[in-house]
């Protein structure tokens, strides 16, 4: 299957250097103005974080990506696809991966079918030809099986194939997450606050995965943290929100040196 | 990458009676040894059982035994594999039954005609009705399905031309032959079957059918969808799951398990009437999948067997001494309950009693005395 593999990078040198478009992006719920006119691009291969205080509309802008909400106004477009108004279960084949801020895993179901389950998409069985099994469903099993140890060599998650998802440490389910999103074989993946209540130790195993995976696979990420040591450390772009307005947009050195981002996180004087 | 060259084991023997040479092997149902000599001893006992011996009155509660389970399978997908409970199943099992009575003792289409007609309208019925009950969760989902019991307890008594009414219909001379098998009274080696025989033969093996079939499901693409949704549905979604596909797709399926136990059920009793399948019947399917074991096949066929063998002993004992006094068997007789009643108010209490020490059913015992035996001496 070959999904651990460089070669995405390269075949994208006839397509635009952009990868998403988001313009305008404004949500409300009721009176609340959860995003307002927030614009942004994503590269391909590019690691773009988004940072804001708790409330600033981090986790809003990813929903909005995975089409769970609908914004009143704006436009997404994922290599030129809208997807505004669309199915949540679609965004995955046109290209979304995605983690979750409170682990969204089923926890009922080993390692492996988590995986698995991240390549629904790309798999074809129905329910009559599942009950067969004989031929189409057996086959497509194997194939994907493969294309799953992959990711579990990857990602170090050989001791725990066959454990259940929800007996395992956080640490290990928030890798498990991971996995699963990038069985997806995603264009973009989304990971929303990857080491949230992570130790140390953990948060430093986690950012060596995004590295890894960045560099093995050539994938746009965005993602959304609250630990900027992290976020300053491995993103190549930064934005940064307050109570749904972008505040700034560029390097990790110029967002962090930005007054208006200051002043959001240790509160200034005017 | 699928297939490791690593299939022939060196002559020493096996290191281990669990290693995992192939992804095949991890695909396998009866995985080890010990399995596929449990195996051999079902299907011996499937021949010695009815031919030994067992009685009449023996081999019918074990045919019931199965065409129960084979129904609470179906339940089990929905409601075990996909989280969605449903009271509807008792309408499923009514309108195989009734299409029993209608295309195959009315209009006397053979058996192989009408049996897959009457599980093609339980699939296309719960496929309908479907989209409708899943968009609701929880006790919505539970209320409206409820509701179905009412509607189509209404149907089964006013559609008289095809139900026969509130006196209900028999299922005479319905065929019941699968190429030369007439399982009606098998001949078979030059010695003749009972039709207790005969029928036991037929149920048992569209049991193990039905077991092989939802087995292959929830092991396959849509069947670990279903569990995805059963799990987290917002996340399933996420990652390309459809839900409303799945669930009304797992609604269908279970509801053509449940018109297949109907036509078998119909079959084995030879008469079917609207109060077969009311509310008691669901509760009854609801209780072998909890006391089973939600999320298991095998769960259902155990459930099946303790539920079934509860209501058994309960009819058999009930003029006993013990239970005598308990339980009212005639008009003038005193005790408190009708053995219906009885049958149901232990079957709530059995559900609340699971629900509360053994959540995973009769079937999370087993699997717990197995993981015992296989890691002895270190079971801790």
């Amino acid at each position: 299957m070959g999904i651990v593999n460089p070669q995405s990078v390269a075949d994208t040198s006839d397509e635009t250097a952009t990868l998403l478009e988001v313009r305008d992006l404004t949500l409300r719920f009721g009176g609340v103005t959860a995003l307002s006119e927030v614009s942004f691009d994503v590269d391909r291969g590019e690691l773009f974080a988004v940072i804001g205080p708790n409330g600033a509309g981090k986790t809003s802008i990813f929903n909005c990506l995975s089409a769970v909400y609908r914004p009143e106004n704006g436009t997404i477009h994922l290599d030129g696809t809208s997807l505004i108004g669309i199915k949540p279960s679609r965004t995955a084949e046109l290209g979304i991966g995605r983690t979750f801020q409170n682990l969204g895993l089923f926890v009922h179901l080993n390692v492996v079918d988590n995986l698995l389950l991240g390549r629904h998409h790309l798999m074809r069985t129905g329910f009559v030809a599942g009950m067969v099994w004989k031929g189409k469903a057996k086959r497509e099993e194997l194939e994907h099986r493969a294309a799953v140890e992959e990711i579990i060599d990857l990602l170090e998650l050989t001791p725990y194939r066959k454990s259940h998802a929800g007996l395992l440490p956080y640490g290990v389910q928030k890798r498990i997450e991971l996995g699963r999103a990038l069985a997806m074989e995603p264009k973009l993946l989304l990971l929303d606050e990857p080491v949230a209540g992570m130790n140390l130790e953990e948060t430093e195993d986690m950012a060596r995965y995004i590295l890894e995976i960045r560099r093995r696979l050539g994938l746009s990420m965005i993602l959304v943290e609250h630990d900027m040591h992290l976020v300053m450390d491995i993103a190549d772009r930064v934005m940064a929100l307050d109570f749904g307005q972008r505040l700034a947009l560029g390097t990790p050195d110029e967002v962090q040196n930005d007054e208006r981002v200051i002043e959001a996180y240790l509160g200034g004087s005017t | 990458m699928a297939a490791l060259p690593l299939r022939s084991v060196p002559a020493g023997g096996r290191p281990s009676r669990q290693l995992v040479l192939d992804y095949r092997d991890d695909l396998r149902i009866f995985p080890d040894r010990w399995a596929r000599f449990g195996l051999v001893v079902l299907a011996f006992l499937y021949i010695w059982l009815p031919t030994q011996e067992v009685s009449d009155a023996g081999l019918r509660t074990l045919s019931t035994i199965a065409i129960v389970a084979i129904g609470a399978i179906g339940l089990n997908l929905l409601t075990g594999y996909t989280g969605q409970v449903s009271l509807g199943h008792a309408f499923f099992v009514g309108v195989g039954s009734y299409s029993a009575a209608y295309l195959g003792a009315a209009q006397e289409w053979p058996f192989l005609l009408y049996m897959p007609a009457a599980i093609l309208l339980g699939v296309f019925l719960g496929a309908v009705i479907g989209p409708f009950a899943l968009r609701l969760r929880g006790h919505y989902l539970v209320i409206v399905t409820l509701g179905l019991v009412f509607l189509g307890m209404h149907v089964f008594r006013n559609w008289t031309s095809v139900t026969g009414g509130n006196r209900g219909t028999q299922i005479r001379g319905a065929d019941m032959s699968i190429g030369p098998l007439d399982f009606s009274g098998l001949e078979l080696f030059g010695s003749t079957f009972t039709r207790e025989q005969s029928m036991f033969f037929l149920v048992w093996a569209l049991l193990a059918l039905a077991a092989l079939l939802a087995k292959n499901l929830v092991r396959s693409r849509m069947g670990r969808a279903m569990q995805a949704v059963r799990d987290r549905d917002l996340s399933a979604e996420i990652i390309g799951v459809d839900l409303a596909r799945t669930k009304v797709g797992a609604f269908a399926i279970s509801s053509g398990f449940a018109a297949c136990a109907g036509v078998l059920s119909g079959l084995q009793i030879r008469f079917a009437s609207p109060d077969d399948f009311d509310l008691f019947l669901s509760i009854e399917y609801v209780a072998i999948v909890i006391i089973g074991g939600a999320g298991t096949i095998f769960g259902a066929i155990l459930g099946a067997f303790f539920v079934i063998g509860v209501e058994e002993f309960i009819s058999h004992y009930s003029r006993s001494e013990w239970l005598g006094p308990v339980v009212r068997t005639g008009p003038g007789d005193s005790g408190f309950f009708s053995v219906g009643e009885l049958n149901a108010v232990l079957f709530g209490g059995f559900i609340v009693v699971f629900l509360l020490f053994e959540p995973r059913g009769l079937a999370a015992l087993w699997l717990r005395a197995k993981a015992w035996f296989l890691t002895w001496p270190f079971s801790y």
